[in-house]
């Protein structure tokens, strides 16, 4: 019997011995790839880079004169006192090394098979991209040690400056791959900025190279990436005509619709969004613009609901305590939330018209010369000039903010309810028509012509009016690099925050590396010593 | 293999007809000597066999007894008794106390495997189904809470239908699950489970508190087992029906303390009067930070539409009750049981149960349903047995929407406000229950006098959460007892279910008025300037095991036990087995944001894209074990084992591991002739252990890096990929623990004072964790194998019989259990010291983890809080994170007292943890709002934040004897940094409670007489009646946590958690 018993169990055991291998194997994921394509890679990092742009630094925004907090809510401390901590303001460092990743993945795959050198170039240019935003957030991060988890989990800080000066040598390199990579495939409609034209990622490399000069320029103003700018002139720059934007199909469904506008629009549902909610319009810039009658003040903000239907344009004051609630307020304007497929703007048309100008006007560029945007010659400047560099960015915002559109009220459905879909949220509501191009374009001309400093070419100091209109030009949609330019220039001179509880007289020069590096790489970051964020200044900053 | 089939079944033939021409049926009945009572309950089996049956409630028995046989008869507590039976063919026994009542009880351990506790070399202890359901509790956790030293049950909040956890000897798993493994008649099942079995069919739990005792069911029990027996039927040949009904009420006992002197008032710059500077009452504010309440008349929000301009009023004074005990119903519980149970003989039974369970929760509109039917039974014929189970339970909860419990993601709109934070911040003179019909005038969400929050009553009408679990445990086990020596057995069991769930959120219409914001104070109607928050509908289906996110599991174990004495009082058993099993599940969610149609929960009626994902999951295991005892007259046993895994969720390479584990009891009371019988030192047990025992913590498919859809996408036809920033790897193995245990068992003076003493220490390497890692390498985590761990422990259980009741007098017994844990990691990757365990909860190299760590106000080299010079406001400490305890409780006592008088006996349970702190997020949440005590506490007036200083110079204090808060009210607790500092609101977490109480009235005399009744009870019950906290404990019940059931993070709780409740109530048992 005992045999018998051990046979049984023996065969039974063994039955079940020898399907193990295939019983066991579990190694396929049902539930998500392993692989990617290229494409696939690149159309999500694009839109991830965008969405960065227009999410992550509304509050660097506050600090650069675009937004007021809500006095419906309990004021800010971190925005209008400065108390900052290592978990405030700085989730752009996981945001953009996470999207990083993916260029860096992109880009090792791409190097290995020449037909992808267009995909290769694009990951170098939004990897260069992406760490001028890490530089001008932080000075020094990981960059030669980046993206190496597998071999070293604690990457070592390099400086702000020879990072600076190595992007410029990247997207030297990623300019060649372009202009070398004959029979390359198109990235197609994966590329959601340019859709496969290499000559808008031509132009938008160099138009980043010249941003790259002119910030370091400051300080700098011999380093290479200074002198080098004249070896890529001739491939030109963006301009009005081409803005370097991201649009993977955005539409008013929920998830879908555009970063920007579901945070300062309205949601799928046709209620307002978040930010538009708890930023406000600041009374500087609102009064700013109607010293110089700018209509874009019309457009940039929208009328205050309790004074409807008069269109009555008011902000808070910066820091405020007892900042006036939301409906006495003005919210983010049509002009700049103007509908939930509009692009996302990764660097835009008039901000690289302004840098070109800013270009001529310190001589790094010869006036006039071919690869310069000709500008704006309505007024009688010169192509290529400073003036008409100045101007056409001047323009180029008018139009990119709708200025001159109209405000109108919205028929009412019987029921109190309003009877149409209405463009922004603001009670009551209101119907906005948008201008055409053409009025905004004359509006602008008109706008040129005034006496005014900051605004007529002939009344200003270059500089000055490049450095306030370029800050106007920004308003709302790159809160990032307004804060960047105004830590470079100072100008315009953003009155600070009159909480009486501020820690500091003004904002801070930058911000603290966040908690997460201080747990998981604190030796390399202790090398940076006592960071002070009234103190330590980015590199390029003086 | 036909020949073999055929001698197996020529064999099988002459056995049975053995057993069928030679046995012959005695009956019998068994008293208790010392009161002559029947004593039902008692083993009767036949000598030298396995079979047996038990004595019914009248003390009777009927067992078929072969000739010349005898019979043993034995009962816990009791002297056993060999009666030859020779002709007699009705048997009277009386049996006599035991002078080891305490240490000679059949324990079930791992495997089902039943052996004498005296043989046992490692902690396990046994709770009774009396202990268990002393207080009707309806679910089989809260029955042990306080019943076990090293036990600790873990309660994720007390709402209608509460997660529970239960955790043996503290945490070891940094990451991992620390949860017992639950085994149900021999069927591991998910832990969640435990709250579908009916906790009125349990027979006995026996608790294996460490890995070497669990170690023969491998990588599953790394934490400890609990082994649940059902009930199989009686054995007496007569039909036992019993019935029993408790009905409970639970009320709303421990909640945080509110001030009741100050109304409405958060900031607002146009409610300061220009002349005195003084705030006045806001109509429409959420915080509380208004003037002192004077018994004025005030407005109360915005008058109610344009066209009437009705006002609403309150008197500005204080209600004499408080919103809370206003807004939160009494619930109750009704739990009616029935079971039906024959059988000849335990080898022959049968047995039936349902139970129905109704009950309402504090919360308006919460219900929880539960129905539960089970049939087991065990049938023998001849050498084969047959032991089957299937229970089936339906479990229906409605259930309000809040944050933490919008599980399925809905979102948006109107809105997922907390419901117990708007009744937290509820102003103490406006009568919540005039808001709780949310369509009257003035609870509709137009109307709502609070600007920036929704009325609770349109939360629980109108946001609910209905789910539904359907499980089924089943359990078939087949068996094989050829010869005396050698048995065999296969169990194959399925365990499944499927969890649906439906979340619903109403469509509001807003009126115009409401939208235009009377007051301009941005309220919540105005960002719903579209006159709409559409209707939502989520949906879950999960196939599993019938919770949310449980596994299906098929098993299959075969057992070979050899148990053969080869040498005389040499006892050698050898247990050889065989397990394999799959998890699978698999779970889908549809959903959508834009109803059409308003109450009309359809996914096709929606606007804009459904959304909806799926998932599923299998894991698979085979593993065989062997299991070796060897005992010398009983005094000394061994027992080594040995089990070997191969696991689907690790790759080919690291797939296969062993456990070992080697154990030892002596029993010197037996072994030494001198301490035999002796009146003083009735038994002593010295027992260690040694063992090892992996945990697998890799989730099923996570060794390859994976890319998930990154946000938005696809838009159109246009896809995109993101890398996911865990990185993972093919090389990771299981965690590692190494435990060594030991301990003593003594009793004295006839074992009436009896100690069970252990000492554990586990050592855990391998830790599979997701370390934080700086995102500049690609990835926020590497999920690898690192750390070690260290836990240790005592516990003791003391019990004492101080006086044993005789017949008709007072009888009192009390036992203390008391267990401490110890912990702490030993190390992670060189590096870093500490790894985020998420909850604002971390393992720090050198303390003990989960440690809480959070921020704090600058402090002085003695910690006495740095206040600023011009605003004698406090200043945070901007540099780091401080720490400020573990989060676990480091001690667990219990104490319970049983008096007894006649046929009634009083019984309760005390229950005290300590020795870890809890952070009171809700302590922000209502400072925030201005409705907590403490608040109140200077009477709003500017004050000198206690033990504070000034920094005079650079590192130089100065004691602050004079700088005042600049600003007693809305300033100081909503301007400074106090609030949003978390230090204030972490404190000790320890309490007292009284857990149980119950007052039991014996009728069974009273009804003795009646042919029909055959027994009768009524028993009065109260659960958690009173806690006692520390001073500094001003917020809540410490034992409620938000963090998930097997989640490592205890020791957080916030206004997802409901205050704390008593329940009480009375049940009625009927035998028939």
């Amino acid at each position: 019997m005992k045999k018998y018993i051990i046979i049984v169990a023996t065969l039974f055991t063994a039955g079940i011995s020898s399907c193990k291998k295939d019983y066991l194997s579990q190694e396929v994921n049902p539930n998500a790839p392993s692989v990617t394509t290229p494409q696939l890679t690149l159309a999500a990092a694009l839109n991830t880079s965008a969405n960065i742009v227009a999410s992550d630094y509304q509050g660097q925004g506050v600090w650069a004169g675009y937004f007021t907090t809500s006095g419906n809510y309990v004021p800010n401390t971190v925005l209008n006192q400065f108390n900052l901590t290592t978990a405030d303001l700085n989730g752009d460092w996981g945001s953009w090394y996470g999207n990083l990743t993916n260029y860096n993945l992109l880009q090792n795959i791409a190097a290995k098979d020449p037909s992808l050198a267009n995909f290769q170039a694009i990951a170098i240019i939004m990897k260069a991209y992406g760490f001028q935003h890490l530089v001008d957030e932080y000075n020094d991060v990981p960059y030669s040690q980046a993206f190496q988890s597998a071999t070293n989990l604690f990457p070592a800080y390099d400086k702000g400056q020879a990072i600076y000066e190595d992007l410029g040598k990247q997207l030297d390199n990623a300019i060649k791959i372009i202009q070398s990579a004959t029979g390359a495939v198109s990235p197609g409609s994966s590329d959601i900025v340019f859709g496969g034209n290499m000559t808008g990622w031509l132009k938008f490399a160099n138009s980043l190279k010249l941003r790259l000069a002119i910030r370091i320029s400051s300080k700098f103003p011999s380093d290479a990436l200074v002198t080098d700018l004249a070896s890529t002139e001739s491939i030109g720059y963006l301009d009005g005509n081409l803005d370097a934007e991201a649009n993977p199909g955005y539409s008013d469904v929920s998830g879908k619709q555009n970063f920007f506008y579901s945070g300062f629009g309205v949601d799928a549902n046709n209620n307002p969004g978040g930010n538009e909610v708890y930023y406000r319009a600041p009374a500087f810039e609102v009064n700013t613009l109607q010293s110089y009658n700018d209509p874009r003040v019309f457009s940039l903000f929208a009328p205050v609901s309790s004074d409807w239907p008069a269109v009555v344009i008011r902000g808070n004051t910066f820091g405020d305590p007892l900042a006036k609630a939301n409906p006495l307020t003005s919210s983010i304007g049509p002009g700049l939330a103007q509908s939930s497929s509009q692009n996302s703007v990764l660097f835009s048309g008039a901000e690289s018209l302004f840098l070109q100008a800013e270009a001529v006007v310190q001589g790094y560029l010869p006036s006039g010369s071919a690869g310069l945007s000709t500008g704006n010659t309505a007024n009688g400047a010169v192509a290529g000039t400073a003036q008409a560099l100045y101007e056409g960015g001047v323009v180029a915002s008018f139009i990119a903010s709708q200025a001159g559109g109209t405000y109108a009220p919205v028929p009412d459905d019987g029921t109190g309810n309003p009877a149409t879909a209405t463009q922004t949220p603001t009670t009551p509501n209101f119907v906005w028509t948008p201008p055409t191009a053409a009025t905004s374009a004359a509006l602008a001309q008109t706008y040129l012509q005034q006496a005014v400093p900051n605004v007529g070419w002939a009344a200003s100091v270059p500089l000055t009016a490049i450095y306030t209109q370029k800050w106007i030009a920004l308003t709302g949609l790159f809160p990032f690099e307004a804060w960047n330019e105004q830590r470079r220039t100072g100008i315009p001179a953003i009155p600070t925050s009159v909480d009486p509880n501020k820690v500091n007289p003004i904002p801070p020069y930058r911000v603290l590396y966040p908690t997460s590096e201080l747990t998981t790489n604190a030796t390399n970051l202790g090398k940076e010593g006592t960071i002070n964020v009234f103190s330590s200044k980015i590199f390029w900053a003086k | 293999m036909k020949k073999l089939l055929l001698v197996s079944l020529c064999f099988l033939v002459l056995c049975v007809t053995q057993v069928f021409a030679q046995n012959r049926t005695v009956t019998g009945t068994v008293t208790a000597k010392d009161d002559g009572q029947p004593f039902p309950g008692a083993t009767v089996k036949v000598k030298g066999t396995n079979s047996g049956t038990q004595s019914n409630t009248d003390g009777k028995f009927t067992i078929a007894v072969p000739p010349g046989g005898s019979i043993v008869i034995t009962a816990v507590g009791y002297v056993s008794q060999t009666i030859v039976v020779g002709n007699q063919t009705n048997l009277k026994i009386a049996l006599e106390l035991s002078a080891t009542a305490l240490t000679e009880v059949q324990v079930t351990t791992a495997l089902g495997i039943k052996h004498n506790s005296k043989e046992l070399a490692y902690a396990a202890s046994t709770v009774t189904p009396k202990d268990l359901t002393q207080t009707n509790v309806t679910n089989l956790a809260n029955g042990l809470t306080g019943k076990v030293a090293g036990l600790g049950v873990f309660s994720l909040d007390n709402g209608i239908d509460p997660s529970i956890s239960i955790n043996l000897r503290g945490f070891r798993s940094l990451e991992g699950n620390n949860g017992a493994l639950i085994v149900l008649d021999g069927v591991p099942v998910p832990s969640q489970t435990i709250s579908a079995i009916n906790p009125n069919d349990v027979a006995d739990v026996t608790v294996l508190k460490g890995a070497g005792a669990a170690a023969l069911y491998g990588s599953q029990a790394s934490n400890g087992a609990i082994l649940i027996t059902t009930k199989r039927g009686s054995a007496d040949g007569k039909p036992v029906v019993t019935y029993g009904n408790s009905f409970q009420f639970q009320k709303v006992a421990f909640y945080p303390k509110l001030q009741n002197g100050f109304g409405q008032y958060g900031g607002e710059p146009n409610y300061i009067d220009p002349l005195t500077g003084f705030t006045e009452q806001v109509p429409y504010e959420n915080q509380l930070y208004g003037p002192p309440f004077d018994g004025s008349i005030v407005q109360e929000g915005a008058p109610l539409d344009s066209a009437n301009g009705k006002v609403i009023h309150a008197v500005y004074s204080a209600l004499p009750t408080n919103p809370i005990e206003s807004f939160f119903n009494t619930g109750y519980t009704e739990q009616n049981d029935i079971s039906y149970s024959q059988g000849k003989s335990a080898e022959n039974s049968f047995f039936i149960s349902a139970q129905n369970v109704t009950s309402t929760g504090v919360v308006p509109n919460d219900k929880n349903l539960k129905d539960a039917f089970s049939v087991r039974g065990h049938t023998t014929y001849g050498i084969f047995s047959m032991d089957y189970s299937v229970g089936y339970t339906k479990t229906n909860v409605s259930t309000y929407i809040n944050n933490g419990k919008n599980t399925l993601g809905l979102g948006g709109g109107f809105t997922n406000a907390d419901l117990y934070t708007t009744v937290l911040q509820w102003p103490a003179n406006l009568n919540i229950k005039n808001y709780s019909d949310p369509s009257s005038d003035i609870g509709n969400p137009s109307n709502f006098y609070d600007a920036y929050a929704i009325n609770p009553y349109w939360t629980v009408d109108n946001a609910r959460d209905n789910y539904e679990r359907d499980q089924i445990l089943s359990q078939l086990k087949l068996k094989l007892d050829p010869t005396k020596w050698i048995s065999a057995s296969y169990q194959l069991s399925n365990n499944f279910g499927i969890y649906q769930d439906r979340e619903t959120k109403q469509e509001v219409d807003f009126t115009a008025y409401g939208i235009s914001d009377y007051f301009h104070a941005g309220n919540v109607p105005s960002g719903f300037t579209s006159g709409k928050s559409l209707g939502q509908v989520y949906d879950y289906y999960a196939f599993g095991d019938g919770t949310s996110n449980g596994y299906n599991r098929i098993e299959g174990e075969g057992i070979v036990d050899f148990h053969h004495n080869f040498i005389k009082d040499l006892r050698t058993e050898l247990i050889l087995g065989n397990d394999v099993y799959q998890q699978y599940r698999k779970n889908q969610t549809t959903g959508s944001s834009q109803l059409l149609i308003p109450n009309l929960y359809n996914i096709n009626y929606i606007g804009g894209l459904i959304s909806g994902s799926e998932a599923s999951y299998t894991i698979r295991q085979i593993a065989y074990f062997a299991d070796v005892q060897i005992g010398w007259k009983g005094w000394l046993n061994l027992e080594g084992s040995f089990r070997n895994e191969h696991d689907s969720r690790l790759s080919a390479a690291e797939r296969s591991f062993s456990y070992p584990s080697a154990k030892l009891s002596f029993i010197p009371t037996d072994a030494i002739p001198a301490l035999k019988n002796n009146n003083i030192l009735s038994f002593m047990k010295l027992y260690g252990s040694i063992s090892q025992v992996g945990n697998i913590n890799v989730g099923p498919y996570n060794i390859y890096n994976t890319y998930s859809l990154a946000g938005g996408f696809p838009y159109g036809s246009l896809g995109g990929l993101t890398a996911n920033t865990g990185a993972v790897s093919p090389t990771l193995k299981p965690e590692l623990t190494k435990e060594i245990e030991f301990g003593a068992e003594i009793s004295f003076f006839h074992d009436r004072l009896y100690f069970n003493y252990s000492h554990y220490s586990q050592h855990d390497k391998n830790q599979t964790v997701s370390v934080g890692t700086s995102i500049a390498t690609g990835y926020s985590s590497q999920l690898i194998n690192v750390g070690e761990t260290l836990s240790y422990g005592n516990e003791l259980t003391v019990k004492g019989d101080i006086l044993t009741q005789q017949a008709n007098k007072f009888g009192f017994s009390l036992e203390v259990d008391l267990s401490n844990n110890e912990g702490r990691l030993l190390s992670l990757i060189p590096g870093t010291n500490s790894l985020s365990l998420g909850n604002n909860e971390y393992a720090v190299v050198g303390l003990p983890f989960p440690y809480l760590e959070g921020t704090d106000f600058q402090r002085d080299p003695q910690g006495r809080v740095v206040v600023s010079a011009t605003s004698g406001y406090p200043l945070q400490d901007a540099t780091g994170i401080h720490g400020f305890g573990r989060t676990t409780p480091e001690y667990i006592a219990s104490v319970k007292p049983t008096l007894s008088y006649k046929f009634v006996s009083l019984s309760a349970l005390f229950e005290y943890r300590g020795g870890y702190v809890v952070y009171n997020a809700l302590g922000s949440t209502m400072v925030f709002a201005g409705s907590s005590a403490l608040t109140a506490e200077a009477g709003r007036q500017r004050f000198i934040y206690p033990n504070s200083v000034i920094e005079t110079a650079p590192g130089v204090y100065t004691p602050n004897t004079s700088i005042s808060v600049v600003n007693g009210q809305y300033g100081f607790w909503q301007g400074s940094n106090f609030s949003q500092t978390q230090s204030p609101f972490v404190t000790s977490g320890a309490f007292w409670k009284l857990r149980e109480l119950a007052l039991n009235f014996n009728l069974n005399k009273f009804v003795k007489e009646s042919k029909f009744i055959k027994g009768a009870s009524i028993t009065f019950t109260g659960r958690n009646l009173f806690i006692w906290t520390p001073k500094s404990n001003i917020w809540t019940d410490p034992e409620f946590s938000n963090a998930g059931p097997n989640g490592t993070t205890p020791g957080v709780n916030d206004t997802n958690q409901l205050p704390g409740t008593r329940v009480y109530g009375a049940d009625l048992k009927l035998t028939f």
